[in-house]
């Protein structure tokens, strides 16, 4: 009786537990057989978080590795509305931090979706901010932030990027396929703390890295001496360009107006536009050296040949042209050198049309010089068929052709190297990681292409030589080297008349230095300059001068002029604290607030680069010497080289053991880093130096 | 059952002695064989799913020690790169010009001042190439 009794429970109990079990694995092969797919894809959802690496552009260096532009991660806040429990909550928390207004966050927050950025590429104090906040539903992404440490320098070489870090200007923009790089999703799983784990390795293509020919000390001698010359002339805009007559290598492009890229948004399109490329202009007298090359590389005229410049007046095809001042007998190096537009219009006349048409377009204008940079101007050049029989007059002195800065320095390069047209180029390399990419497209190398015998050229440079030397040019006349150039003062139609106005023109200047081995060319053009006189003689040549002075030295261009001794002004040491503020200016990483601390864009205050105050205590020395040698008889070569480098001599040992004789003798004055020559022991060799 | 009438039953305690030392439990090779290769097969099983679960748990840790390390070297990268940018800011030519002209009072060189050397720079050098042949025998 009592064991049926526990029979009957232990069925019931084992009915229970089988009645469970069913239920149990029941259920779970409906869940697995019938919904499956379903909970599948709930799982996915939930554990998996889809991580979109956004491609880090490569950089972009000058041609010493210095770097221009580079991108630096931040951090982008986006929400899920879905997952925002209080919005009206998150809006105000957010608007605290962000300084964005509540409103603008609220409707973003409100309208649904599973996907709405709050702000994106935050700095990082502001991302630190909105973390700390930890609301449900908000979330960063990762993204690049192109950064122009050098605010606007080389702006419009390099370019700008938008917010999505697409190139919208400059290298930039030429290059963008290899600078960008690609973007790649992940997947990576996340737990209920939303920690991720198991993400896979993001095999990103960072994008490729530029070197430029652009050398950034160059670059700021530039855009230094452009900005004011700007400010004296309160011309509206300018150009400089510096340019390898070797290689065609662009060393510095500079314009005015200019542009921070870090801000580019906020410069009007005028600051953006890259005016050495991009804005024709009737060169002017700069263009007889096109129509000199012509005839000298047909022999149809000698440098002593000379002409009748008709007292400034010549009728060409029906039309009188007049001469900016009326000459007599000239030489054709004369006529070069005092710009005479009749004796270049009737070399021109002897050259014939054609001919002179086909150097002019072998010279390059009328088409693009092809280089590596966007939006380039082919300028205008009226195909022969259509010149009227004056064209080759206006043509010959500069007028009825209209060129870009760019295809004048190239041109006046060719001359300068022997005859040889190289196409202008500003990259010099493009560089993943170590490895050197080859470079196609624009930026492939060109062989150059000889556009006047190397005899015509030399001839050339001996009159540019001249036009600096006793013409138009004397502001350009360098300290320490030779240089050649041509000045131009082009007219500018006026709007109002129709004709060539007499007060708006543009003064340029273009040459190079030195003169038998070419280091560098470098074009001047100052648009509109709004002072008297405006000649590219008083306007542009003393820019050139000032450039080219300080880019010789730099590049240590030997010196093939003697600098004349004179008189050194010596400046004392000016208080520091009063130019501190704009010092502050130059914070190392507050790039947001950088819109161009030099007021670029802005007509009213050209060129705020700050100008060194006068000092306020100047003393003329003479540079002669104002140290006194010392006697170094009796002391060891040690003694002696010591002695030397502590007043800053050069000292040359000779023998050994004691020093016995010296020159200059003890108590003489010589200058800083002069030579001291000490024997010590006996006689040396070469006792002539030594007294 | 028992009625009142009937005497009392005597009971006697007896002792018993039973030895059973001579009893031999009789084993089967076979099975007891059988029974050690279960045993052992559900001991290998067992560390087998031990050590599955001890993998599958330690990757998921090792996971998310990956994960945290490659923030890391990400906020690294980051560093590095932001200082980079700073020292590229700090070399800026213009910030260096105005430094030099406003803090430091230096003015540019005349022509003059710039000196050219014909061998190599510094009168170290110069010291030290005419020390050496001096000193040969």
């Amino acid at each position: 009786m009592q064991q049926d009794k526990v029979h009957v429970r232990l069925l019931i109990l084992a009915g229970v537990a089988l009645f469970w079990m069913t239920a149990v694995f029941g259920r779970v092969a409906y869940l697995q057989l019938f919904r499956h797919g379903e909970y599948l894809a709930r799982a996915s959802r939930q554990q998996r978080r889809i991580i979109e690496i956004t491609p880090k552009r490569g950089a972009i260096y000058d041609r010493n590795m210095q770097p221009l532009a580079m991108s630096v991660p931040v951090q982008s806040a986006f929400a899920v509305p879905s997952e925002l429990k209080d919005t009206a909550m998150a809006a105000r928390l957010l608007s605290g931090v962000l300084a964005i207004p509540q409103d603008v966050l609220r409707q973003k927050l409100d309208g649904g979706g599973t996907f709405v950025w709050i702000q994106r590429k935050l700095p990082p104090e502001k991302a630190e901010a909105v973390k700390s906040l930890n609301l449900k539903g908000v979330y960063f992404q990762e993204e690049n932030q192109r950064y122009y440490p050098k605010r606007d320098l080389a702006a419009h070489v390099l370019g700008f990027v938008d917010v999505d870090e697409k190139g919208l200007g400059g290298v930039e923009h030429q290059y963008d396929d290899v600078i960008r790089g690609r973007g790649e999703k992940i997947v990576v799983m996340a737990d209920a703390r939303q920690r991720w784990f198991d993400g896979g390795e993001a095999q990103r293509d960072r994008g490729a890295s530029v070197v430029l020919t652009l050398d950034e000390k160059v670059q700021y001698i530039a855009e230094r001496e452009l900005a004011a010359a700007i400010e004296k002339t309160h011309a509206p805009a300018g150009t400089v360009i510096v340019q390898d007559p070797n290689t065609g290598a662009i060393l510095a492009l500079a314009n005015w107006p200019k542009f921070n890229p870090n801000a580019a948004s906020d410069a009007p399109a005028e600051a953006r536009m890259n005016r050495a490329i991009s804005a024709i202009y009737e060169p002017g007298s700069t263009f007889k050296l096109v129509t000199l090359a012509a005839a000298f590389d047909q022999n149809l005229t000698r440098p002593d040949e000379v002409f009748d410049c008709e007292n400034g007046s010549l009728v060409v095809g029906g039309r009188r042209i007049h001469d900016h001042k009326a000459y007599g007998l000239l030489t054709v190096s004369e006529i070069l050198a005092n710009s005479s537009d009749v004796g270049a219009m009737k070399i021109a006349l002897r050259l014939g049309a054609p001919k002179f048409y086909d150097y002019i377009r072998g010279f390059g204008f009328g088409s693009p010089t092809g280089v590596d940079l966007p939006g380039e101007s082919r300028g205008l050049l009226e195909r022969l068929q259509h010149w009227v029989p004056s064209s080759i007059g206006a043509i010959s002195m500069g007028q009825e052709v209209g060129v870009t800065p760019l295809q004048m320095a190239t041109a006046v390069s060719s001359v300068a190297n022997g005859g040889l047209l190289y196409k202008p180029h500003t990259v010099q390399q493009i560089m993943r990681g170590e490895q050197i990419l080859p470079l196609n497209g624009p930026s492939s190398p060109a062989e150059p292409r000889r556009v006047i015998r190397p005899e015509t050229a030399a001839t050339l440079r001996h009159l540019m030589e001249g036009v600096i030397l006793h013409g138009t040019g004397k502001a350009a006349r360098l300290d320490g080297w030779t240089a050649g150039g041509k000045t131009g003062t082009a007219q500018k139609i006026d709007p109002a008349t129709g004709r060539y106005s007499r007060t708006n023109v543009i003064a340029s200047f273009t040459g190079f230095a030195p003169i038998n081995n070419p280091a560098i060319t470098i074009l001047v053009s100052i648009d509109s300059p709004e002072c008297w006189p405006h000649e590219g003689g008083d306007v542009a040549a003393p820019v050139f001068k000032r450039i080219a002075e300080q880019v010789l030295a730099y590049l240590d261009v030997p010196r093939d002029v003697p600098v004349s001794p004179r008189l050194v002004q010596t400046a004392y040491h000016q208080g520091a604290g009063a130019e501190s503020d704009s010092l502050d200016d130059l914070a190392p990483v507050d790039f947001n607030a950088q819109t161009d601390f030099t007021g670029a864009g802005s007509k009213e205050s050209p060129a705020k680069i700050p100008e060194p105050a006068l000092p306020e205590v100047t003393v003329a020395v003479d540079e002669g010497g104002d140290i006194s040698v010392p006697d170094f008889t009796g002391k060891t070569m040690r003694e002696v080289t010591e002695a030397c480098l502590r007043l800053g001599l050069n000292p040359v040992l000779v023998g050994s053991r004691l020093a016995s004789l010296q020159s200059p003798a003890a108590g003489s004055k010589v200058r800083r880093g002069s030579k001291v020559t000490v024997q010590f022991g006996g006689t040396p060799a070469h006792a002539g130096n030594v007294r | 059952m028992v009625g009142k009438n009937k005497p009392a039953m005597v009971e006697f305690h007896t002792v018993k002695r039973i030895d059973n030392s001579r009893l031999v439990r009789h084993v089967e090779p076979l099975k007891m064989r059988n029974l050690y290769k279960t045993a052992g097969l559900g001991a290998v099983v067992a560390i087998c799913c031990m050590l599955y679960i001890y993998q599958h748990f330690r990757c998921i840790d090792l996971s998310f020690q990956l994960e945290e390390l490659r923030v890391r070297q990400q906020q690294s990268l980051g560093l590095n790169g932001a200082l980079k940018l700073e020292i590229a800011t700090l070399r800026d030519p213009q910030r260096i010009d105005l430094l030099a002209r406003h803090q430091l009072g230096l003015t540019e060189p005349t022509a003059e001042q710039v000196r050219e050397y014909s061998a190599f720079d510094g009168s170290e050098v110069a010291a030290v190439r005419y020390v050496r042949p001096n000193r040969a025998p």
